[in-house]
């Protein structure tokens, strides 16, 4: 330090002292400090379906590469922007419909040509800050070959006056069109909508030293086109009502300088499906920069009241759609965070397996289950 | 808050003055209660405990705006003043007469890094386990405006706040004329061997002598340059007034981390009323007015407020 600089120290001095509330009359909460900007790039692979589960069609299900860019800037005094695009590049091919062997075994039938897609998301945030919390407004538009997607989102927190908890809301809307590319296999419609509304509620507590707890509720209702227009024998009803509360844990345990996080979410719909999640992970902190998270994750629902490998066409709702059936999923990956200065370079890499063995609740297994590699590398610099 | 405080109020209305100061000192032990790394409850401590978690603490924008702050002292005295050094204390025990050894201040000195204290919007996170944040450093300044301020906002015209040597003054004196602060010499009555004339002004004061461990003709202060875990030798003693008593605080505290002579020269240039007093026990004066014949005992009998 020069003393030619102490002019700009003082200016520097209270300047910054002035910014606290105690020299205002507005409580106006600080923006944020610094923008962050990264890219990831992830890869999603769906095994090949085997040859005792299908009866035809192509065996190769579906590949799909990601690319999503990211940035997180404050714009002005109280005010932050945050913008997400994200690429998606999908081929391969899907259920068509479950039919039956010889011995009368269900077996799937893939769509026969591959399909390709590309879907384009882009979503921008600005957030407010204020004296005990934020509020920030989503847009959020996603556009596919046959999909297109609009939706607003609003959130907003609140933080008590010891700042032991947080209390969060939001709400949401959503407006879809679908309008199924034609190709060789038949769809259900040409064109429909579908309209969703959701609202959450959440409350985060630090209840001890190295312990946090958070529980939330949400809702959404969907109404519209709820078939999935590309399987042959799926007609769902045009509206659902889903509920799902979910509480988190974490707890560090200083001598192994690592946290462990258990998160728990229950789902219950209309339509007869309702799921246990249970996440399981370990933070393990190594030196400084270096951060290890192997985790596990447990999953289990019951199908759908309409739910059949053997449709039966004339009933109101019916569906083959593996999605509804009842299984069993676990699945277990590892992350990777380490820091480099400014940059943070993230890897993650998971593996999903289904079993209807595997789950909690009885039902036919549908042929069609699907288990998938997931792998994402990405890099994020933050600056002032 | 450590040490005496005292409101004055220069108003006609009884009634006024008495809910004004009962919020002034309301705001006080808010902050107190918020900001104090001694209590179990405060959010200073719950930052504390959630070191290493892995999780960021949400925080408001008083918050922020004090740990801003931390962030300015820190950069504007190269690092010196890190509001993460309050560990090394741990080591240090300046009642008595012992040297910590080094291989404990080792052990302590990788807790210290205001640079990797991570701070989002609203939020912050101590990265490693046994790292601590101490805003002690300058709250203190902080709550004496934030008093002012709330004496203000009861329409109070003439007030002086005074915690524990930390003041600020909301306009002068209800006649009109600045409100007299002494430094005083307790040895010597209600003396004063420096002093100036505040109005709509702060005044804050940082010494290192008060508690320090003598040993074989050494002197060992309790302000510690957190890069080596050992005591600055720089100034011993310095008060500083500025519009803000954050301000005048945040001067004095850098001051007393730099070395003397760049220190003096330093505090000289910003232009704000000071009165130092180096290890030599030279007492340096600006924009403040100091008896001649009493400089010579100020040394020995000055009570300085940390």
């Amino acid at each position: 330090m020069l003393p030619g600089e102490s002019k700009s120290a003082l200016l520097a001095l209270t300047s910054g002292a002035l910014l606290l509330p105690a020299y205002q009359h507005a409580h106006a909460d600080a923006p944020p400090e610094f923008t962050n900007l990264g890219l990831v790039y992830g890869q999603y692979r769906e095994d090949d379906i085997t040859s005792d589960k299908s009866a035809g069609g192509d065996s190769k299900r579906m590949e799909v590469d990601i690319a999503h860019f990211f940035l997180f800037a404050p714009v002005a005094e109280d005010w932050s922007l945050a913008l997400d695009v994200t690429w998606e590049d999908m081929s391969g091919a899907s259920p068509w419909f479950v039919g039956q062997s010889a011995s009368g075994d269900p077996k799937v039938i893939m769509s026969a040509a591959s399909i390709r897609d590309t879907r384009t998301s882009v979503s921008v945030t600005t957030r407010y800050y204020y004296d005990r919390g934020n509020a920030g407004l989503n847009y959020t538009r996603s556009s596919e070959d046959d999909y297109e997607s609009d939706a607003i989102a609003f959130d907003a927190s609140f933080n008590s006056a010891d700042g032991m908890q947080t209390y969060s809301a939001a709400v949401s809307v959503s407006k879809d069109t679908l309008e199924p590319t034609q190709g060789p296999t038949p769809t259900s419609t040409l064109k429909d909508n579908k309209d969703t509304r959701s609202a959450w509620v959440g409350v985060t507590q630090i209840v001890s030293k190295r312990a946090i707890v958070r529980f939330g509720l949400s809702y959404t209702y969907s109404d519209g086109f709820l078939t999935d227009p590309y399987k042959a024998n799926d007609q769902r009803p045009d509206s659902r009502k889903e509920w799902a509360v979910d509480a988190g844990y974490r707890h560090f345990l200083t001598g192994l300088n690592g946290a462990v996080k258990v998160d728990y979410r229950f789902f219950d719909d209309d339509w007869g499906i309702n799921s246990h999640t249970i996440d399981i992970a370990w933070h393990q902190n190594l030196g400084q920069d270096l951060q290890l998270i192997p985790f596990l994750r447990y999953y289990t629902q019951a199908e759908a009241e309409f739910f059949s490998n053997q449709v039966d066409g004339t009933e109101r709702f019916f569906s083959d759609d593996y999605r509804l059936s009842a299984f069993g999923a676990i699945s277990m990956g590892l992350r990777v965070r380490a820091g480099i200065g400014d940059w943070s370079v993230n890897l993650s890499g998971e593996r999903y397996r289904t079993d209807e063995g595997w789950g909690v609740y009885g039902g036919e297994e549908s042929p069609a289950l699907v288990d998938s590699w997931r792998v994402s590398f990405g890099l994020d610099y933050t600056f002032k | 808050m450590g040490g005496s405080c005292s409101l004055r109020i220069d108003s006609e209305d009884d009634a006024d003055v008495e809910k004004a100061a009962v919020a002034a000192e309301a705001e006080v032990r808010r902050l107190e209660r918020k900001f104090s790394r001694f209590l179990p409850d405060s959010l200073v401590t719950a930052i504390n405990n959630a070191a290493g978690l892995g999780r960021f603490i949400p925080i408001d924008s008083e918050t922020e705006g004090l740990l801003n702050f931390a962030d300015t002292l820190w950069q504007q005295s190269g690092g010196l003043f890190d509001p993460t050094s309050g560990v090394l204390r741990q080591a240090w025990d300046f009642r008595s007469d012992k040297l910590p050894r080094q291989d404990s201040l080792d052990r302590l000195l990788p807790l210290v890094g205001w640079e990797r204290v991570q701070r989002g919007p609203g939020s912050v996170y101590l990265p490693q386990t046994g790292m601590e944040l101490d805003l002690g450093g300058y709250v203190k300044e902080y709550a004496a405006d934030a008093a002012a301020s709330v004496l203000r906002s009861h329409g109070m015209t003439n007030a002086l706040v005074d915690l524990a040597g930390d003041m600020q003054a909301v306009s002068s004196q209800g006649n009109g004329e600045a409100w007299r602060i002494g430094i005083r010499s307790p040895g010597n009555g209600d003396q004063a061997v420096g002093g100036l004339d505040l109005t709509e002004a702060g005044l804050a004061s940082s010494g290192n002598y008060e508690r320090c461990i003598n040993l074989n003709g050494k002197r060992y202060g309790h302000i510690l340059d957190p890069h080596t875990g050992w005591p600055v030798e720089g100034l011993a003693a310095v008060s500083v007034s500025a519009s803000q008593c954050l301000v005048a605080g945040g001067i004095a505290t850098i001051a007393m981390l730099l070395p003397a002579d760049k220190a003096l020269c330093w505090i000289t240039d910003l232009g704000v009323p000071f009165l130092a007093v180096d290890a030599d026990q030279r007492v340096v004066v600006q924009g403040m007015d100091t008896k001649a014949e009493l400089a010579e005992t100020f040394h020995e009998s000055l009570r300085w407020l940390s």
